[in-house]
């Protein structure tokens, strides 16, 4: 352990001891060379503004890959970039891009949050439960779905509050307060659902949970509808597009939302600060504590975000469902750019990272390769960013050594 | 200089796939999605192989890794979103929760059979869910009577039995722990039935379930492990306790484990289902909706062969132990 008992630990051993440095560095929408000397040669400049671009461009080879070899692949009936299949992915990412946005502000303050996936668990049961109390007492239904949300995000929020008061006042490193608050969630979940499941929700239910903002159906006899299915039945239906469903338009809201506070805010600046050095942030001022505190509650209040829609999706609460995000979310966060070893990173990188997990799922599915090789190729790409990253700080320590002379 | 280069190759491509006519319009195309990596799927996927090859129709399958909704999901809406599948065969990890996702690829076209679980109540013609074309898989709650009397018969009629299981809200092994019960209610009232408890489908957690109800639970003299995991974890625990042929194990679903478990008398009663009827039927079915039938049944119950240490060695009754591989 370092001489600093305040920091609130990273995983990784190496926290980068007497790193003082508190600029921002590693914004990924920004150009090369922005933030050194403007030294160096054009090719450390390529080099370094590829280390901080490659996630976008393994996308897009990844997305032109599958539109070649997709139809290759099935003779030409099935295309890869529909209407249909875009609206997929998108679906597909709600989930793991929430916990990823939580957990991109805990990684960018050096932190990590384990227990995630058991929050969004204990989330849906909550809101289901609270959703069903709510209806079956004779509340409308617009009004039990707000309990719901409520409900869920209280929940969140307390295990959040937990969290970052471990971590911050008593000094617990992040890792085994996030594992250990972990399975404490899972029992309160599976305790408190039916046998893991909570059902009987009203059956309005599923509306808000699959409907969508545009549907589109093409052809004679078509037309174009807003906010509710039209009921229309046989080839009209067949021909129907779903575009822009209610948990996509949500998960675009909080996306906003956390862009906003991360790169516009106090709050943003304070995450990156204490990130980069806890030593020189508690020097300037900034309340250290309440700080940590908030950011924990902020990543499990997007955890219970996803939760509560996950409920509404299926209709019924479910006390497992996030097992298996948690892993994914960190993927996406670390494929994204923020560095390990903290104070870096944006937004933007965790929707890069959560696009290409969900893109290459359903890439594989559609070419009929067994999905399990996604969880091969998630896990290269996430050893190549850290790698990337590792390296990004030798070139950017040999550029302004280059300049300085 | 980069840019135009791609752009000039998508528009080759598009070019050279607008010009060529669809192929294989007039093949049927199946998607297969059962519920998760086990060998009584992989006898069926088995039997889903050999009827499409026996009847010229093309297969995408894909297998959750585990058991859920959330795995569940994504793989159906990725096939749906192929937009070249007639039909989809599926094993619903979940009657109530998979509805939705299913009615909308019903909506869009494709034709859904339903394997070894149901939605809703199974009952695709009175019942509320009535868009699927036909559920083929066993009388579970018939198999939970058989095996409820098997046990009872075992372990002399009276005494404690633990059942142990995998999920709740999922048909199969729901039906199966009501068959149970049901009977031990009615023919053996000198039993007492404890649980189900549900392992999730991990034969890890089957095994640390029945362990602990070995060790509190003095009278216990039978287990009833109600699918693959939970047969497996339950007898591996009797046997790691030391009880193997004291306290009497019947299993549904024939595994090879089940089976040896069998043959070193931890196992006393094995019921086998008929996966590998249950995927060529269901392929079949499709073909023949395709070709015009309508009067396809829209219930098919594929029975069992009930294994003991008496017919296992006979080959009419080994056949239907699920064997993967040559």
């Amino acid at each position: 352990m370092t001489s600093e008992p305040s920091r609130p630990a990273a995983t990784s051993g190496s926290l980068g001891e007497g790193k003082q440095d508190v600029t921002m560095r590693g914004s990924i929408a920004a150009p090369a060379g922005a933030h050194g000397p403007g030294g160096g040669s054009s090719l450390q400049r390529l080099v370094l503004f590829l280390s901080r671009m490659w996630a976008w461009l393994f996308l897009a080879v990844m997305v032109l890959f599958f539109v070649v070899a997709v139809p290759l692949s099935t003779g030409g009936s099935v295309n890869f970039l529909t209407i249909r299949n875009s609206q997929n992915i998108l679906v597909a990412i709600v989930p793991v891009l929430l916990l990823g946005l939580g957990q991109t502000f805990v990684l960018i303050a050096a932190g990590i949050d384990l227990s995630v996936g058991w929050v969004m668990s204990l989330a849906s049961v909550l809101s289901a439960l609270a959703l069903r109390d709510a209806f079956n007492s004779g509340a409308p239904l617009p009004v039990a779905v707000l309990a719901g949300l409520a409900a869920g995000l209280a929940g969140a929020g307390l295990v959040g509050f937990l969290n970052g008061w471990i971590i911050a006042k008593l000094k617990v490193p992040a890792f085994i307060v996030t594992l250990g608050t972990s399975f404490i969630v899972r029992g309160v979940a599976y305790l408190m659902s039916e046998n893991s499941t909570v059902i009987g929700l009203p059956a309005g239910l599923g509306a808000y949970g699959n409907d969508a903002l545009i549907y589109y159906i093409s052809g004679p006899g078509g037309g174009v509808y807003f906010l509710h299915r039209p009921d229309v039945g046989g080839e009209l239906l067949r021909r129907m597009e779903i575009i822009l469903p209610y948990p996509v338009l949500a998960t675009a809201f909080v996306l906003a939302l956390t862009m906003f506070l991360l790169h516009k805010t106090q709050f943003g600046r304070h995450t990156y600060a204490i990130g980069g050095s806890m030593d020189a942030s508690v020097r300037s001022g900034i309340p250290v504590d309440r700080h940590v505190i908030k950011v924990y509650m902020l990543s499990a209040a997007t955890a219970g975000v996803a939760g509560f829609l996950s409920t509404l999706r299926f209709t019924a609460g479910s006390a497992v469902i996030g097992d298996s995000l948690l892993l994914s979310s960190i993927a996406a966060v670390i494929i994204g750019g923020v560095s390990m070893f903290g104070g870096a990173g944006t937004v933007i990188g965790t929707v890069i990272g959560a696009l290409i997990i969900a893109v290459l799922t359903t890439g594989l599915v559609m070419l009929n390769v067994d999905a399990f090789w996604q969880f091969i190729v998630v896990g290269t790409v996430v050893i190549v960013a850290v790698l990337i990253d590792q390296s990004r700080d030798l070139i950017v320590g040999r550029q302004r050594r280059g300049a300085a002379q | 200089m980069r840019k135009s280069m791609l752009a000039a190759l998508a528009a080759g491509v598009a070019l050279a796939f607008a010009s060529q006519p669809t192929l294989a319009a007039d093949k049927l195309k199946i998607g297969f999605l059962p519920g998760v990596v086990d060998p009584f799927y992989q006898v069926m996927q088995l039997g889903v192989e050999r009827a499409a090859k026996d009847l010229g129709a093309e297969v995408v399958t894909q297998v959750p890794p585990t058991w859920g909704v959330e795995a569940q999901t994504p793989l159906l809406d990725a096939m749906v979103a192929r937009g070249d599948l007639n039909y989809i065969i599926i094993a619903p990890v979940d009657k109530d929760q998979m509805v939705g996702p299913l009615k909308t690829a019903a909506d869009h076209g494709i034709k859904i059979i339903t394997v070894d679980t149901y939605l809703g109540d199974g009952d695709y013609v009175k019942g509320p869910v009535k868009f699927p074309l036909s559920y083929i898989g066993s009388d579970n709650v018939e198999g939970g009577r058989i095996a409820a009397r098997g046990l009872a018969k075992a372990i002399g009629g009276k005494g404690s039995v633990y059942i142990n299981s995998t999920n709740p809200n999922v048909s199969s092994v729901e039906g199966r722990a009501v068959g149970f019960k049901e009977v031990m209610a009615k023919e053996y009232p000198d039993i007492k039935v404890i649980g189900p408890d549900f392992n999730l489908d991990d034969p890890n957690k089957a095994a640390q379930q029945t362990a602990a109800v070995l060790s509190r639970e003095p009278n216990l003299a039978g287990v009833f492990g109600t699918n693959v995991f939970s047969a497996q974890g339950a007898g591996t625990a009797v046997v790691n306790a030391g009880l193997g042929g004291h306290i009497q194990v019947v299993a549904y679903d024939a595994t090879q484990l089940a089976i040896e478990l069998m043959n070193k008398g931890v196992v006393s009663l094995v019921l086998a289902q008929k996966p590998f009827d249950m995927g060529y039927l269901a392929v079949a079915f499709a073909a023949a909706d395709a070709a015009g039938v309508t009067s396809l049944p829209p219930r098919v119950e594929t029975g069992f062969a009930i294994i003991d240490k008496d017919n296992v060695k006979d080959p009419a009754i080994a056949r239907f132990i699920y064997k993967v591989g040559k």
